[in-house]
């Protein structure tokens, strides 16, 4: 050990008792004191790895009681109920903390180095290292505090004497040497609080040392919360159905979705349209949804507080069916793409037609916006790639080598990749910032694609009636398919919707919507009710619980929650919780 | 009817006689010794743009077959049929392949690499319902 100092600095700091709500008072502590020696009266072995009794509760028997009552006492210290711990360790005769642990925790919020390393070697654990880091963690401290009231002879001495002995993280050793040529730089790097600062470093120097220190030994602070929120964590992500958001989770039972979560039932109507829909979406705030269609117009509706949609506007002016109909980032736009026509750019407040976007010779047969919303692309009929900026000056066009024309197309939000069908069955991911390209390679022809929110994945739809979701961070790996709807003729769309986009959901040629979860490919529902194809589906980005739908029928059906199944739901929930509560009991748990 | 989706081939290519949709290549063409009721037939590794009917199981001159009719995915005309599956051994290297009939179909060169031609690829526009 070197030579030690004999006395113990004059340190006012080291005298003050910390009043953090999970500190121990003296009381609770001379209390814990007497507590313990009465229990483990006959049990004065020094090694201590966990109680003495390995009753079990719980009815698969795998909860050790002692763990669990210590687990608890330590959550209401934590939420600073101390009265309340201690008398739980009075009466369950489980201490949180055995009696030298309990002194060394003490003498480390009371910044008493010394003692606490001897106490720290007193406690006998078998782990060398973890005491050698552990000792390192404290002289560090008492360093540092040396340095803060500039006693750099104490500091120097600590550092030869006591810390470089240790031999392990010489590097540090030599950082705080350094330190000594200029202390108040260093320490105003280290600390910037000078009132709460011993304090608030000590509370870290305890959290350090909890990593450093057997569990068993220290309980963590949190340990009762973190398995509480894993428990909500598994069943929200293991619930198939799961489609509301987190602040639904309780405490009281288990959480389970059923199918009530998911759109199943037609809410509206809405029929507007005076032939084939063909395509739909709901702005990015949820507050609109805009549908186009063959009769040659697209329609702004409005969505309500309570959910009720509305014509806003009858976008009148292209002479071709429009096939899309794409809302700008801000939701004050929207293009509509005529079929080899013309693209038309529209303000949506007043359903003004604000520019038209053409190019002789050549018509577009899809289009997107810049993710800025300052510009817009489209894929042409000669299967090049033009980009206008929003007054229609060109900005590039890119001829290719494609074989196909460009019959989807659209940008990531960060404005970096390119997204484009650019052969029968390959999407070309380009790289605008790099120019270089990443392909999807399909097996058979794409008819349509569509990204999820976060940019990470797209949604494939292939000719021979099966939907892919690839994942598109890095190159491009299959994750999923979905398989049951129709389509053998005409384009239709899916989507992702619902909570974190955990669904996917399509149109399809037999008059249905069908929806899958999306990490399990497992279909969950199919929605008959139109009558007929139905060409695109859009969810609500907003309401979860709102989806959209566009048909041949030339209506638009939303689709809402089953509110009879709904209510039915609710009343078993209560039973459940009831049932929960007899169980619990029964268990003990 | 929806929006029809339909692919272009480049160059020449056969074409439904009746609204111009590319069915498929030259390249493709495997025999032009086949017949139907109406007359010649061609048979194609491939072809594009045309939806299957139902599978129904047909006596022809050279046996008995499998067969689904194919029709033109924009005009709804019927242009052939597609062998499924062959009864006969020495039938079995048509399964999986098309044939279109001669008088349903037309042998053009697509100019529109070069020149643009509205060919109606993208909608139903010619559809009469």
């Amino acid at each position: 050990m070197g030579v030690v100092e004999d006395t113990e600095p004059p340190l006012k700091r080291a005298k003050r008792l910390a009043d953090e709500p999970n500190g121990f008072s003296a009381n609770s502590s001379v209390r814990g004191s007497s507590v313990n020696s009465n229990s483990l009266g006959d049990l004065m072995a020094r090694p201590l790895p966990s109680q003495g009794d390995d009753e079990t509760i719980g009815s698969k028997g795998v909860i050790r009681k002692s763990e669990f009552v210590r687990i608890i006492t330590r959550a209401l210290y934590s939420l600073g109920y101390d009265k309340t711990g201690a008398m739980l360790e009075e009466e369950s005769g489980i201490s949180l903390h055995n009696s030298t642990i309990k002194l060394f925790l003490q003498q480390v919020k009371d910044g008493k180095w010394d003692q606490s390393v001897k106490t720290l070697h007193r406690i006998g654990f078998p782990d060398e290292k973890a005491v050698k880091a552990a000792s390192f963690l404290l002289l560090e401290q008492k360093f540092l505090e040396f340095l803060k009231v500039e006693k750099i002879a104490d500091a120097l001495r600590t550092l030869r004497n006591e810390m470089a002995p240790l031999r392990i993280n010489t590097k540090r050793v030599h950082e705080l040497a350094s330190s000594l040529i200029s202390p108040s730089s260093f320490i105003s790097h280290t600390t910037s609080t000078p009132g709460k600062e011993s304090v608030n470093s000590r509370s870290k120097v305890l959290e350090e040392l909890q990593t450093l220190l057997p569990a068993s030994v220290i309980i963590p602070e949190k340990r009762l919360e973190c398995l509480v929120e894993n428990s909500l964590h598994i069943q929200r992500d293991s619930c198939v159905f799961h489609n509301t958001l987190d602040s639904d989770l309780s405490l009281y039972s288990d959480h389970q979705c059923g199918k009530h979560q998911i759109p199943s039932q037609t809410a509206q109507i809405l029929e507007s349209h005076t032939d084939e829909v063909w395509f739909l979406q709901f702005s990015h705030n949820g507050k609109y949804l805009a549908s186009s269609s063959k009769d040659q117009t697209a329609i702004i509706w409005e969505i309500s507080a309570d959910g009720h949609i509305s014509l806003k506007h009858t976008l009148v002016g292209h002479h071709k069916p429009v096939i899309a109909i794409l809302w700008s980032p801000d939701d004050r736009q929207v293009l509509t793409c005529g079929a080899e026509e013309v693209i038309r750019r529209w303000d949506v407040d007043s359903g003004d037609c604000v520019h038209m976007y053409e190019k002789g010779g050549i018509s577009p047969i899809s289009c997107g916006w810049y993710p800025d919303g300052q510009g817009i692309i489209a894929g042409m009929t000669d299967r090049s790639i033009c980009m206008w900026d929003l007054d229609g000056r060109e900005k590039e066009c890119w001829k290719g080598q494609r074989t196909q024309k460009v019959s989807d197309i659209a940008m990531t939000d960060d404005g970096k990749w390119l997204v484009s069908v650019c052969k029968d069955s390959v999407i070309s991911l380009f790289d605008r910032e790099a120019t270089v390209e990443r392909l999807i390679e399909e097996e058979d022809m794409i008819t349509s694609f569509s990204l999820s929110n976060d940019n990470k994945y797209i949604l494939v739809n292939l000719l021979n009636q099966e939907i892919r979701l690839w994942n598109i961070e890095g190159d491009p790996k299959i994750v999923s398919r979905y398989k049951g709807h129709k389509r053998s003729r005409f384009i239709i769309r899916s989507c992702f919707g619902g909570y974190k986009q955990a669904f996917i959901a399509s149109g399809s040629e037999d008059s249905q919507v069908y929806i899958w979860h999306r990490s399990t490919g497992k279909l969950i529902v199919e929605l008959p009710g139109h009558a007929g194809a139905v060409n695109c589906v859009s969810w609500s980005p907003t309401n979860l619980h709102m989806l959209a739908s566009a048909s041949d029928d030339g209506t638009i059906r939303i689709w809402g929650l089953d509110r009879i199944n709904q209510q039915n739901q609710k009343k078993k929930l209560v039973q459940g919780s009831s049932s929960n509560g007899v169980i619990h009991r029964c268990n003990g748990n | 009817m929806g929006r029809i989706f339909t692919v272009e081939l480049e160059g020449r290519s056969y074409r439904c006689r009746f609204c111009r949709t590319h069915l498929a290549l030259p390249d493709d063409l495997v025999s032009r010794s086949f017949h139907c009721r109406r007359g010649k037939a061609y048979l194609f590794n491939r072809s594009v743009n045309i939806s299957m009917g139902p599978l129904e199981e047909r006596l022809m001159l050279s046996g008995m077959h499998t067969v689904a009719d194919i029709f033109c995915c924009c005009c709804g005309q019927n242009v052939g049929w597609k062998y499924e599956s062959a009864h006969e051994k020495a039938q079995k290297y048509k399964e999986g392949k098309f044939v279109l009939e001669r008088g349903r179909i037309v042998d053009e060169i697509d100019l529109s690499t070069e020149v643009y031609i509205d060919t109606h690829g993208s909608t139903s526009d010619t559809e009469d319902s």
